[in-house]
């Protein structure tokens, strides 16, 4: 319970009145000279229970009329907010807003979304709370923007759903940015999501440094948490996977391979656990459209054909469902143009390791792709090409100089190197890494570890783990530095393969080479070849006039020069970025999607959350989409109806009882009238 | 009437020579000392004819019915009844709580009223009148007499009576009942304030020894009515630890608990074959001593 005029509750002492006239009363007292005492105490010594009890109903009822008075006017609130605003006007209220696209799952009668329920919500009741200022950190940009009132919550382009994922710790570090900033009072923080577990990186190491700086605010920063952990009653996510554009002699097709999720998985003996979902696909506006039988939680569809003109090399597409439960996860765009030559440069000092990496780079998987690689040596890198370069393969000492320079730009802007370490590893660091001395094992060893959910070593399409663990390391070279990510590893956790900490691109460190006397990577060559092309691939995907980016993302170009092929009509420009479309940058299409964690449903676990806020303020409601009951309301009715009820049986306890004859009872009576003994 | 000359506060003479109208009876045959008004269980010499009865050797002959020898040959001694004065004794009670009258008057002074004018009226037709007053014992006692310097010293302790100390009243009526020389008139003027089951045993002793009693229960009417606004506090008149109470509370229950004991009174004084007066003391004394006198009238009459 909590109010709206809060200091009216000071007032509540008041209650304690009754007692108090009640004590006065008694002290009151007169005191009279009494003959039938007989009386009295039979009187005293009669069962008191109903009188007794009585005398303390009325007493009851005139304090709980009192208090309900108390508590109409001090203007009581229902809600789940339990503690809301005890000290009255908050004076900076910081809304935090999920936009991310699982918000815009509808409730179970279909209706509003999370989001516009919960924005709806927050207006309603932030309007009759109220606060000195307002100010919103929407879940796009993560910055704190102050807002004129609740309202512009619902018209303003912040409040409106997007395609990114949502960061809530980011949000959390902004307004605790914006409180220490402004040195606001006393701040009250509404989160209003959906407690998607990607949203709220639960694991994160940021959740402790947050939870301790904002104990550290003196004036007492209260959070409320407006959550919609339900899940979808039926709901289907689609996802292009890959697209490619393959041109025969006569022919060019498209193939989309796409995968649909479907949450939750039904019980496969039920009945409807089966369902058919039409997907249309809609390439440069020509519709076509393919019915699947969806049994299962996932299905995919690989390399689906869609012939193209031959002319036509580049372009954009979307794939759709229809409706359902959530609609910001039934569309998919892409784009796709004629395969880029993939362009590998190495550098060797061995050239017993630079035969096997000119071979990996050079044969392409795929006859439509051109691959090319070229050995050359250190003096021809300013000849390079670099902006038709995908994959740099460095054997040799970590370059230094105008070298460095080159090959940094290069990772910059999004290419991708590896680095093996040389014949004779010297000092110095390159991103952060250095190459140690050869450590010579006595016999071979195999590799121990490696990830094999994601990056070079990653599994196949099907799930085949790579034959990593049948390598043969006979010497490999130390690594030195520490801002790297292990990648795989051999005995004793010494890292063969890591990956330095670069903001685009990729730059990788192989503790090996592929020559004889130093591994077998060579002789058995699937995962040298596979490691070649995966970051091949990767650097010629930043070469094309095309680009698949992850809403959310930091754009590459200023998002003001986009101009829109398709796309959300309600996103502004400068938040194309985070909205599902098809741009157009310069020269370049860019299709903007959802991130692949919006897909997973898993939500944070409660107590979980109670760890998170662990030592905070922190007060939580469950509301659903679609809901139409306000989050909060004034309920002063309530108590005033019960105020009136309270006197009106305090008044029946009140009255006396029924009117007694006893003056006729009382009158002098003779008794006895009779002669005895006559 | 007054030798002495002496105005006594609770008589009227106007009152008393109204009451003077109506004789004051006795319901059943009395023993005086003379002749007198009231019927007696002996034979007499009244002109009321009684019975025959066969002459038997000792008699006297001057009450042999002659006429009634002539007739049957028989001797027959024609009886009469007998007339007698009765002997009056007023038992005031002076307990405490006698003192208590929240209308002006106080039971105390009731009581001296009425046993002023019964007092009065019984010697005006030539009965002895007596007095006891007692509260936890026999605080003073004058056995009847029938002569007017008499009812002055009657007055005299009617006047005297302080009321004080706590109602002892059955064993009292006890030791009246025993004290008190048969067939006599005993007039209780109390509140009554004892358990009624103590009360049942004592007129049970005293018709018993064949007194002829009446009892006018003196009460006043805040007594019976109870109301109070303010939280009280009663000290009690006889002594007793002092009482708290708030009335609202406390009233229902009072008047339960006195409505039970008025009813076992009256149960009690009719099983008693007692002459019961309830008096409410706000009342006018000579009209319940009116209603007194004029019942009596109707039920008299027993031999």
């Amino acid at each position: 319970m909590s109010f709206l005029a809060p200091m009216l509750l000071a007032g509540l002492p008041l209650v304690a009145l009754p007692i108090i006239i009640h004590l006065i009363n008694q002290r009151r007292f007169q005191t009279i000279r009494w003959g039938a005492m007989m009386f009295l105490l039979a009187a005293n010594r009669l069962s008191r229970g109903y009188a007794r009890l009585r005398q303390w109903l009325i007493m009851a009822f005139r304090m709980l009329a009192i208090a309900g008075l108390i508590f109409a006017i001090a203007r009581p609130l229902a809600s789940g907010w339990l503690g809301l605003s005890a000290g009255g006007r908050p004076d900076t209220t910081i809304v935090l807003l999920d936009r991310s696209p699982s918000m815009q799952q509808t409730g179970g009668s279909g209706g509003s979304t999370k989001l516009e329920t919960g924005r709806q919500q927050l207006v309603q009741a932030l309007k009759m709370l109220g606060s000195a200022r307002w100010v919103l950190v929407d879940s796009t940009t993560n910055k704190a923007i102050e807002i004129e009132s609740p309202d512009s919550l619902l018209n303003s382009p912040a409040g409106e759903p997007a395609s990114s994922a949502s960061d809530i710790p980011a949000m959390l570090q902004a307004a605790h940015d914006y409180i220490q900033a402004n040195k606001s009072g006393r701040t009250e923080i509404w989160i209003c999501s959906d407690l998607r577990e990607n949203d709220w990186n639960g694991e994160s190491g940021r959740w402790q440094t947050l939870r301790e700086s904002f104990l550290e605010f003196p004036q007492g920063v209260r959070f409320h948490l407006l959550a919609y952990p339900q899940a979808a009653l039926e709901n289907v996510a689609i996802r292009v996977t890959d697209v490619r554009r393959q041109q025969t002699s006569d022919a060019a097709e498209l193939f989309i391979s796409l995968k649909l999720s479907r949450a939750p998985v039904l019980d496969s003996n039920s009945s409807n656990s089966k369902i058919s979902v039409p997907v249309q696909f809609e390439i440069d506006g020509a519709r076509s459209e393919l019915t699947i039988e969806m049994d299962g939680a996932q299905f995919e569809l690989k390399d689906h054909r869609i012939p193209l003109e031959r002319s036509h090399e580049r372009g954009w597409g979307r794939v759709s469902i229809p409706a359902d439960a959530n609609m910001a996860d039934n569309e998919f765009c892409f784009v796709f143009d004629r395969p880029v030559p993939r362009v590998a440069i190495i550098l060797a000092d061995d050239p017993q390791a630079a035969r096997p990496l000119e071979l990996a780079a050079a044969i392409s998987p795929d006859p439509s792709v051109h691959d090319s690689a070229e050995v050359i040596s250190e003096e021809q890198l300013a000849a390079v090409e670099w902006e038709k370069l995908s994959l740099l393969l460095w054997q040799a000492p970590l370059p230094k100089g105008s070298s460095a320079n080159l090959i940094q730009a290069f990772v910059e802007r999004g290419g991708q190197a590896v680095f093996l370490p040389p014949a004779a590893p010297s000092e110095g660091e390159f991103f952060g890494v250095g190459w140690k001395a050869w450590v010579e094992e006595a016999e071979e060893i195999p590799v121990e570890n490696w990830r094999g959910d994601q990056e070079l070593l990653a599994n196949t399409q099907s799930g085949a783990a790579l034959p990593v663990g049948q390598l043969q390391i006979r010497r490999y070279a130390g690594l030195s530095g520490e801002s790297f990510t292990p990648l795989a590893s051999v005995r004793g956790g010494k890292p063969l393969l890591v990956r330095a900490t670069t903001a685009h691109g990729g730059a990788y460190f192989l503790a090996t080479t592929p020559a004889p006397g130093d591994s077998s990577l060579a002789t058995s060559g699937v995962v040298l070849y596979v490691l070649v092309q995966r970051a091949l691939a990767a650097g010629a995907a930043v070469l094309g006039n095309t680009r698949q980016l992850v809403a959310g993302a930091p754009p590459e170009s200023d998002p003001a020069t986009w101009q829109r092929v398709t796309g959300d009509e309600r996103a502004i420009s400068t938040e194309f970025p985070f909205h599902r479309g098809v741009y157009v940058s310069g020269e370049r299409l860019l299709a903007v999607n959802r991130p692949a964690a919006e897909d997973q449903a898993q939500v944070l676990a409660d107590h979980r959350l109670g760890e998170l806020f662990r030592g905070l303020d922190f007060a939580r409601v469950d509301d659903q989409a679609g809901s139409l009951s306000s989050l909060i309301q004034e309920v002063w009715r309530l108590f005033l109806a019960a105020m009136i009820v309270a006197l009106i049986v305090e008044a029946g306890l009140c009255l006396p009882k029924l009117a007694r004859t006893r003056e006729a009872t009382f009158k002098t009576e003779p008794v006895g009238f009779h002669a005895p003994g006559g | 009437m007054f030798p002495d000359r002496h105005a006594r506060s609770f008589l009227d003479a106007a009152v008393l020579s109204r009451l003077a109208a109506v004789p004051l009876f006795a319901r059943m045959p009395m023993v005086g000392s003379v002749s007198g008004r009231h019927p007696s269980p002996y034979r007499g010499s009244s002109v009321e004819f009684a019975e025959y009865r066969k002459y038997v050797p000792g008699d006297d002959l001057r009450r042999l019915d002659w006429r009634a020898y002539g007739r049957s040959d028989r001797f027959y001694v024609k009886e009469f009844e007998a007339d007698t004065n009765l002997r009056c004794c007023l038992v005031i009670d002076t307990s405490g709580s006698m003192n208590f009258g929240s209308t002006g008057i106080t039971k105390i002074e009731y009581a001296r009223r009425l046993g002023g004018a019964l007092g009065y009226l019984a010697l005006l037709q030539g009965d002895a009148i007596g007095i006891s007053c007692v509260a936890d014992g026999i605080a003073r006692k004058i056995p009847p007499r029938r002569n007017p310097a008499h009812l002055t010293t009657v007055f005299d302790i009617l006047e005297q009576a302080k009321p004080q100390n706590e109602t002892q009243l059955a064993p009292v009526l006890h030791e009246l009942a025993e004290t008190i020389r048969q067939r006599a008139l005993i007039i209780i003027l109390s509140d009554l304030f004892v358990e009624p089951e103590l009360l049942r045993g004592c007129f049970q002793h005293l018709r018993f020894r064949k007194h002829d009693v009446a009892a006018f229960h003196l009460l006043d009417p805040q007594e019976l009515s109870f109301t109070f606004r303010r939280p009280m506090r009663f000290i009690d008149m006889e002594g007793g630890p002092a009482v708290f109470a708030e009335p609202n509370e406390i009233a229902d229950r009072y008047h339960k608990v006195l409505e039970d004991y008025l009813a076992q009174i009256k149960q009690i004084m009719l099983e008693s074959a007692m002459d019961y007066h309830r008096v409410t003391i706000d009342e006018d004394y000579e009209k319940v001593l009116m209603r007194f006198l004029v019942g009596r009238t109707r039920a008299k009459g027993g031999r």
